[in-house]
């Protein structure tokens, strides 16, 4: 209901005849294909041997060739209404979801002044560093994010955000405050990989911000999120303890180098839910060769029970000036216990194309 | 094998990339001064004024022009590839606009020539009176 009035509102604004009005209309895609070349799967759940390469969308592989779990493509449309205000609206389709367009991001923009910018409307969760361009794979290294790290199954959020841009001596120092809620109706990590039931997640009163300290070949980025979580499994409330919310503290920090042909890219986070911590980190390092970037990269999910990890090695070819090939080979271990194992250990290898115009 | 014929390629070809000077320019009646950090602030979308406080409007280069990988590479320090990298991130996130892009040096330089906020970069072959040089790459 809100989507769709967001997404009226833009239409309207669009269409509106405003002839100030200068619209830019761009876009990113990625055609991804790959399968399992080796796993156990989960033998007490009955899944076959499967690569999850995206959690939130549920994005797997399996042991024959697939070219869903990792495409998708995306239209954004940005309408300068001059003075400051403007209205954006992004439609993503992933293969996950047989291609179906949706609203990714919808909101408007108003430039306070230099430094400042509020907006207001569905956006990303800036959570991890690549989670608010986690679609757009053209401006990363992988064909993905760490699977293992980017796990959450909430990535959206309706609120206002309000972000900045300051120059301190040789600094950068960027960053957002963000705050709102997301009320997923029928949440498909949840009702579909964990679960069998319609799952209806909802993560209210979301507090957060970023900041992000940038030099030369250097970038630190801090991100921090408090929010309560509501669940229906069914229908029925989930409750926890007997309280039908429980509170979730999320914090990360990021440390990535680019110095010379060399590039080392890490983030570390905790996710404290109920008293229990969700510990991830990510540590790649890439060496630029022409247009070539080869590359390794280790990931890691690690909670009472649910613990996995990834290697990956790969490359990545800007062969294009819109469009890099990328291959990558990905070894997953899942050491869950106690029936929190995720997809078992598993080896998979994905190759495609990223553009964007 | 046919995997160290990629590899080899475009090493030839990145290293045979013949290098021209490029000049950065703005209008004749700008009197401030910048240094590539200025340069290449403006240029990333990391400062909106320049040194005087005053706005600033960036003019990029079509890919296609000569200069445009010589100034990515030389000012901004990336290839051409990773600045649409840098560019992407921040154009789907609602973080960042590029400079508008022109097709040409003569581009660049009527419009530089034009507005009293605008810098730009053309090949130093093309520089004429109409625009004034602040550096050279």
């Amino acid at each position: 209901m809100k989507k769709s009035l967001i997404a009226t509102l833009l239409c309207a604004g669009l269409v509106s005849g405003n002839a100030v009005a200068e619209v830019d209309i761009s876009g990113f895609a990625s055609v991804v294909g790959g399968k399992v070349l080796s796993g156990e799967g989960v033998p007490e759940f009955g899944l076959e041997p499967t690569f999850l390469a995206n959690y939130p969308i549920v994005g797997f592989y399996e042991e024959d060739w697939s070219f869903k779990p990792d495409s998708k493509y995306g239209l954004q449309i940005s309408a300068d209404l001059a003075e400051g205000l403007t209205a954006t609206a992004q439609l993503v389709g992933r293969g996950a979801d047989d291609f179906n367009a949706e609203f990714e991001w919808a909101y408007l923009s108003y430039a306070l002044n230099e430094h400042w910018t509020l907006q207001a409307g569905k956006k990303r969760l800036p959570l991890y560093y690549y989670s608010d361009f986690f679609d757009v794979s053209y401006a990363y290294l992988w064909i993905r994010p760490a699977a293992d790290n980017y796990t959450w199954q909430i990535f959206n959020y309706n609120g206002v955000n309000a972000q900045f841009n300051y120059q301190v001596s040789d600094w950068t120092v960027s960053g957002n405050i963000y705050t709102g809620r997301e009320d997923d109706t029928e949440n498909k990590l949840l009702s579909e990989f964990f679960g069998s039931q319609p799952v209806r997640e909802i993560w209210k009163n979301i507090v957060g911000g970023v900041l992000s300290l940038n030099r030369d070949w250097l970038d630190l980025r801090f991100t921090y999120m408090t929010y309560q979580n509501e669940r229906y499994r069914n229908g029925v409330q989930v409750t926890w303890d007997g309280d039908d919310a429980r509170r979730g503290k999320f914090a990360g920090i990021s440390a990535n180098v680019d110095y010379n042909n060399w590039v080392v890219l890490t983030e570390f986070n905790r996710l404290t839910l109920d008293g229990s911590d969700f510990d991830t980190y990510l540590l790649s390092a890439g060496y630029r060769v022409g247009q070539w970037t080869p590359f390794v990269s280790f990931a890691d999910f690690d909670a009472e029970a649910e613990m996995h990890s990834t290697t990956s090695i790969g490359a990545r070819w800007d062969f294009h000036s819109s469009a890099a090939f990328k291959v990558q080979y990905d070894d997953v271990t899942d050491d869950g216990i106690d029936g929190q194992m995720v997809a078992g250990d598993s080896k998979a290898i994905t190759f495609g194309i990223d553009l964007v115009f | 094998m046919n995997w160290l014929k990629f590899v080899a390629i475009p090493l030839v070809l990145t290293s045979a990339v013949v290098s021209a000077e490029v000049a950065v320019v703005v209008h004749p009646s700008n009197a401030v001064s910048l240094d590539q950090a200025e340069i290449s602030r403006l240029f990333t979308g990391r400062g909106a004024t320049f040194s005087n406080g005053s706005k600033a409007t960036p003019l990029n280069l079509a890919e296609s022009a000569p200069a445009r990988a010589e100034f990515d590479s030389k000012v901004l320090g990336k290839s051409s590839s990773q600045m649409k990298a840098y560019w992407s991130k921040l154009v789907f996130t609602g973080k960042g606009t590029p400079p508008k892009e022109l097709g040409t040096d003569a581009d660049v330089k009527a419009a530089v020539a034009a507005d009293a906020s605008a810098i730009g970069y053309i090949d130093v072959a093309s520089v004429d009176a109409s625009v004034k040089v602040i550096g050279k790459f």
